[in-house]
């Protein structure tokens, strides 16, 4: 039965679209005869009803208005431990009496009841409340976004025992239908045990468009430690005695050993099994590479508040308004801007100028057990400075570099995902499968694997050589704008326009973190190096600091006046800086906030306190002339580089 | 949010009916035009809010029509096509026959014009430039840099300096942070230590480079050090002794009638005005004096019948009109002052024919309104003065110089004036009985611009444009209006070089400046000379102060000095006055001392200037 409903619908849908063919032949296949068609007329507009019926209410429009005051004034009159929890239902009660009333086309009561409360809602839910006064009209309720993401969810709230039994009595005495099937229907109330929240920690969490973390959100266990490293010693050895040949002082290296390659034998014990994602095997010449990165790493000055970081910002000019992104490649040599007229163009940020590989005839003559057959591939003739790399049909939203340097990955407005080869520099996949704009993608850490975020709410988890997506994360209530991998590839965070930040797990598929905070988008995403925090920033120009062994927040740093654009944490992990389209780049003392915070405590239902103390933390802030931030980079000797864009018409 | 706009606005149901009629439907009916006008409404907005997240991740603050079209391609609607514009349309308004219209105005293009006329210009490429945003923690005072102390918050500390020492108070872990974090560099001030006056050797050094090539003999490296002065962020600190610098500058080089100098130190005073990052208003109670000497000083160069001071005159009243417009508060009442100081010279019936010169040009830069009050009805007094001095042959050469010059000038900015102050027809007596000596000319010069429809493109010279564009303003009022560069001296820009020749050709007459560039310099740099040639006959060196706003007319003594400039140059480096407050009188007055010679103001350095120790000076603030 369940079949031939499902059938039916797609029939339905195919009629509406005036698909006549397609219908016809899947009403063939499918044995359904012609009476069918009979039915669909009145079903279709029993759609739309039956979709909404949730709103159908026979309650008197002028009754909404006196309801809600009267909820109002029970909350103000509440003792003053309870007061603050129980204002947190006021928001979803007056959203979803406006629609209710709007159901029931009184659009002139829900128009008044909107005037008159919803100017009294917290900061933070007045942009949705402006969205939602724009429906003022039944036949407005269809489609709408976010008519949509309140009437099919519940919106959760967190409550203590003591509160909830509060108002469920006070519910009870009043009885007002309204109000209570309102609460019933609509909202989720997740009980804990233990005191009140006060109004601080309430604010600090909600925000989010459909209410906040419930308790069940964030039970699972996260492996947020890092993998063993690979071990590299030995082309380490390799390139050093390569390297001590010239060198004088052989023994000052030895000794040095131990302080360069740690000995990881004691795996971290929040570490995900080595075998949990399949990850790629390591070739010769990224082993090389980790090798050299490590040795540069040896290099790095260990920054602090004592020792801040070195700036040193590429001003991008003549780009007003034409720019949408730029990245750094992890080695810090190469530079990729995305435009909004869908070229990119990359810069090489080292004397070594940008080479393409030779043609397939010349690439037969060499020899290929030569050592520097990677060489020797590269023409030397077609070394540019700066190349432009063509083939998106709409502004290029983000542009990734994989960790080997070969690829890179961008996503666009024409809801395509790319990849190029920087040997070749031409395109060398297309990926398609989000059907709206691709706002970001992200490789991951190890390669091969990488993540996208778009404007149809998913965010997807691709693989190079695949040409569909292994994973689709849906769970969002609006654009995913941000994605970022966790540094040991099983994990992959999502910020999105819904004000929440998600963490998916890469195997399963499933939603294993639920953060809320945010009063804005999110913008950008960082992982600690450790893997234990996560930082998020977005629109409403604060950074949030969350712990992922249980999800909750712990530190909210605003200072920022603007958007913030990027995060990043230096290699060692000590400062946290954060770029705005204030045009400031400020640095973070990260050591010290690691420090204060108390994670020992922290369980399940225990919230920690929130560092709200930004100015303690912050260290130093930059201001650039007018040139918002795009992006920030920590080079693997901790040098700071920022990408600025002047603007030269403000 | 108020609760007023928590709906926002919707189209009227009139643009419905106007928007139906534009594609055939002559009549909507209320109702229908009613449900159209809220739904169209509310898919605008929704289209608008879509169209944001565009416009949020191409990371702009400005929604643009690309972002529309992108929300109406993710909505599955065609995009409009051809309706791309890289800047703001204005709507028109239009109103007739009892309706008002709305409307984008589109011109007719000439397609033939387009095709054969010039490419437009390609748009530079996106290029990187790299920079130092810091170093090692310590933001470096580079042009790519914001300067270290933006100009507000110098404009508050000048203003109320209590306001540092209580931002300082208030955060004492910070500054104390700040300390500890560099140990390393002892040298380098703390840049928001205003309290601090010692600066970096850095800074020492770029001060004796800069002052040292202001004055010195090479023409290029003065272009770029007054470039320096004129871009670079981060001058602040050193900004009371660079004026300090200008004002003894100026002090000595007056006495000694040393014209170049006293042009390198006004080109100094130009590029200061015009470095944005700078806050003067702390400073001008060094720097009025120095430019208001360059304007009436009574001589100012060796051979006043050969050298070419006048030019230096307009070159500093123009800056002195700047500083007026930037500068002129309710509080200072600077251009007030300015005024009444000028016009008090004008008055004066012993004043000489330069020092007349200077007030009349000063005069007339301030504005038409000013030069209306105090200027016509002098004329028939300055008639008197001048008309001996051109006719009779007993008076000296530079007199007959001097006072070719001021008729010059004043056939140059009245006649523009006159003739909108006077009704049409122009009776040869009426200006003479008024205008005495002058009637007769300016009754010509009347008729002429009268003849000629106004045409400020033509070379009409600075005045009548200078007088079009401020006429509207309030003689006491801050003048704002006017947007014209101050001229230059130096001919790094084009539009300086211009000035000068247009003031060249358009004044035929005998007393005609001429400008002349010379071969064996840079092109940058000028030899003005006149065509007559006169003996000398120094006598007098007038020096005007205007410490702190106190105006004190000096009557110099014989321009013997005996210390060369350069040392007059050297002493101003020790010099390290410290103004901290402005001071300033509530009436300026001109007193004539006793004479004052040169050395002795040169030989005491550490004292501070005469002015600032009168008794009447009220500190501010």
């Amino acid at each position: 039965m369940g079949d031939k409903n499902t059938l039916l619908a797609v029939l339905q849908y195919l009629e509406k679209h005036n698909l006549k063919g397609t219908s016809d032949l899947l009403r063939k296949e499918a044995n359904l005869g012609e009476e069918t068609s009979s039915l669909q007329c009145p079903q279709s507009d029993s759609d739309v009803s039956s979709m909404l019926a949730a709103y159908k209410s026979e309650g008197d429009p002028e009754k909404y208005e006196e309801a809600y005051a009267d909820l109002k004034r029970f909350v103000e009159g509440a003792l003053d431990i309870y007061k603050y929890e129980l204002g947190m239902i006021l928001y979803p009660v007056l959203v979803h009496m406006y629609l209710e009333l709007l159901f029931n086309d009184h659009e002139d009561q829900a128009k008044r009841l909107m005037e008159k409360f919803g100017p009294d809602q917290e900061e933070y839910f007045q942009e949705d409340l402006k969205k939602l006064s724009h429906v003022c009209k039944k036949d407005h309720l269809k489609g709408n976004e976010l008519t949509d993401t309140f009437k099919s969810n519940e919106f959760i709230i967190r409550m203590s025992r003591d509160t909830l039994s509060i108002l469920k009595r006070h519910l009870s005495e009043k009885k007002h239908s309204v109000v209570q099937n309102i609460i019933q229907e609509h909202l989720y109330l997740d009980m804990y045990e233990g005191v009140a929240r006060n109004k601080q920690q309430i604010d600090a969490t909600s925000g989010a468009m459909i209410g906040e973390a419930s308790r069940a959100d964030n039970k699972a266990r996260v492996y947020y430690g890092l993998l063993k490293e690979p071990d590299v010693s030995n082309a380490a050895i390799e390139e050093e005695e390569d390297d001590e040949e010239g060198g004088d002082k052989p023994k000052k290296k030895k000794s040095k050993k131990d302080h360069l390659y740690p000995k990881k034998s004691k795996s971290d014990p929040n570490a995900p099994p080595v075998d949990r994602m399949p990850l790629p095997e390591l070739k010769e010449a990224e082993l090389r590479e980790k090798a050299k990165a490590l040795r540069d790493g040896s290099k790095r000055v260990n920054l602090g508040p004592d020792t801040l970081p070195s700036i040193c910002c590429y001003t991008l000019l003549n780009a007003n308004h034409s720019v949408t992104c730029a990245e750094i490649s992890e080695d810090s040599s190469l530079l990729a801007v995305g435009f909004n007229d869908s070229f990119i163009k990359v810069w090489s940020l080292v004397p070594q100028k940008l080479r393409s590989m030779k043609s397939a005839d010349q690439l037969q003559d060499i020899d290929r057990e030569a050592d520097d057959v990677l060489a020797r591939m590269m023409d030397d003739r077609s070394s540019e400075a700066c190349r432009t790399l063509l083939g998106h049909s709409g502004p290029v939203y983000r542009v990734a570099f994989s960790p080997d340097r070969q690829l890179l990955l961008s996503c666009s407005e024409d809801s395509s995902i790319r990849l190029w080869s920087l040997l070749t520099w031409s395109c060398v996949v297309c990926y398609k499968g989000h059907t709206y704009p691709v706002w970001d993608v992200r490789f991951a850490q190890h390669g091969y694997y990488f993540a996208t975020g778009g404007h149809d709410k998913t965010a997807r988890l691709w693989a190079t050589d695949q040409h569909q997506p292994l994973r689709i994360f849906a769970g969002h209530y609006s654009d995913v704008d941000c994605v970022q991998f966790h540094p040991n590839s099983n994990y992959l965070a999502s910020g999105s326009s819904d004000r929440t930040v998600r963490l998916w797990d890469c195997v399963t598929g499933c939603q294993v973190r639920l953060m809320t905070g945010h009063k804005g988008h999110v913008l950008c995403l960082c992982f600690s190096v450790e893997g234990r925090f996560l930082a998020s920033a977005g629109a409403d120009s604060r950074i949030l600091l969350w712990d992922l062994a249980h999800g909750h927040l712990l530190a909210e740093l605003c200072s920022h006046t603007a958007s913030i654009l990027s995060l990043a944490f230096s290699r060692e992990g000590s400062i946290l800086v954060s770029g705005s389209t204030d045009c400031t780049v400020k640095v973070w003392d990260f050591t010290k906030l690691a420090e204060t915070m108390a994670l020992e405590d922290v369980n399940i239902s225990h919230n920690p306190d929130i560092k709200k103390d930004s100015d303690t933390f912050l260290l130093r802030s930059y201001a650039t002339k007018n040139s918002p931030i795009l992006n920030l980079h920590f080079t693997r000797r901790n040098l700071l580089l920022a990408v600025g864009l002047f603007d030269s018409q403000s | 949010m108020s609760e007023s706009d928590m709906y926002g606005t919707t189209l009227s149901q009139e643009s419905i009916k106007v928007i139906a009629e534009t594609i055939g439907v002559p009549n909507l009916p209320d109702e229908a035009a009613k449900e159209l006008a809220e739904d169209v409404s509310y898919r605008l907005k929704i289209i608008i809010q879509d169209a944001a997240k565009f416009m949020f991740h191409a990371k702009r603050q400005k929604l643009s029509t690309t972002d529309i079209d992108a929300a109406l391609k993710a909505k599955g609607v065609e995009p409009l096509y051809g309706f791309h514009t890289a800047d703001h349309i204005p709507f028109r308004f239009a109103s007739g026959g009892g309706r008002e219209l709305h409307f984008i105005e589109e011109k007719e293009l000439d397609l033939n014009e387009l095709i054969n006329g010039q490419l437009p210009k390609l748009p530079l490429d996106v290029t990187t430039r790299a920079h130092w945003l810091a170093i090692e923690g310590i933001q470096p005072t580079i042009p790519e840099n914001p300067p270290p102390v933006s100009k507000d918050v110098q404009k508050l500390e000048s203003v109320d300096p209590a306001s540092k020492l209580a931002a300082n108070a208030k955060d004492p872990s910070k500054s104390a942070a700040a300390k500890v974090q560099k140990p390393r560099n002892v040298e380098t001030v703390h840049i928001k230590q205003l309290a601090t006056h010692e600066l970096s050797v850095e800074q020492q050094l770029y001060y004796k480079e800069i002052t040292e090539a202001c004055v010195g003999s090479d023409e290029a490296r003065r272009t770029e050090a007054l470039q320096s002065l004129a871009v670079d962020p981060g001058l602040h600190e050193m900004l009371p002794r660079m004026c300090t610098f200008i004002a003894e500058g100026v002090k000595v080089n007056v006495v000694q009638n040393n014209l170049a100098f006293l042009i390198y130190l006004m080109r100094m005073v130009k590029a200061l005005l015009d470095n944005s990052t700078l806050f003067l208003e702390k400073y001008l109670h060094e720097l009025l004096p120095s430019v208001v000497t360059c304007i009436v000083s009574k001589q100012l160069c060796q051979r006043p019948d050969s050298d070419n001071h006048w030019a230096l005159r307009d070159f500093a009243s123009r800056l002195l009109a700047q500083i007026c417009r930037n500068f002129n508060t309710s509080t200072n009442n600077i251009q007030t002052r300015v005024t009444r100081m000028f016009s008090t010279a004008l008055q004066d019936e012993k004043a000489p024919l330069s020092s007349l010169y200077g007030a009349i040009e000063g005069l007339s830069e301030i504005g038409a309104e000013v030069v209306k009050v105090f200027v016509i009805p002098r004329i028939k007094h300055l008639g008197e003065r001048i008309e001996p001095a051109l006719d009779s042959p007993t008076f000296s050469s530079v007199d007959r110089i001097a006072a070719g010059h001021i008729k010059h000038l004043l056939l140059k900015i009245l006649p523009p004036i006159i003739k909108s102050m006077r009704s049409v027809p122009d009776i040869m007596e009426e200006y003479k009985a008024e205008y005495g000596y002058m009637g007769i000319p300016l009754h010509s010069a009347v008729l002429k611009v009268r003849a000629t429809p106004q045409s400020p493109a033509t070379g009409s010279g600075s005045s009548s444009t200078n007088s079009t564009n401020i006429a509207a303003a309030v003689p006491s009022g801050v003048i704002t209006a006017a947007a014209r560069p101050v001229g230059q001296l130096t001919g790094v820009t084009p539009t300086g070089v211009n000035r000068s020749i247009v003031v060249a050709g358009t004044s035929p007459s005998g007393a005609a400046r001429q400008i002349v560039t010379t071969p064996t310099n840079s092109q940058q740099k000028y030899v003005i000379v006149t065509s007559r040639s006169n003996p000398v006959t120094p006598n007098q060196s007038p020096v005007v102060k205007l410490g702190s706003n106190q105006i004190v007319m000096v009557a110099g003594g014989n321009a013997t000095a005996s210390q060369s400039t350069a040392m007059g140059v050297k002493s101003v480096f020790v010099q390290q006055s410290q103004p901290t407050t402005i001071k300033i009188e509530s009436s300026p007055s001109i007193k004539v001392e006793a004479p004052v010679s040169p050395s002795q103001n040169v030989s005491s350095p550490g004292a501070l200037p005469q002015a600032f120790t009168d008794d009447d000076v009220l500190p501010l603030g």
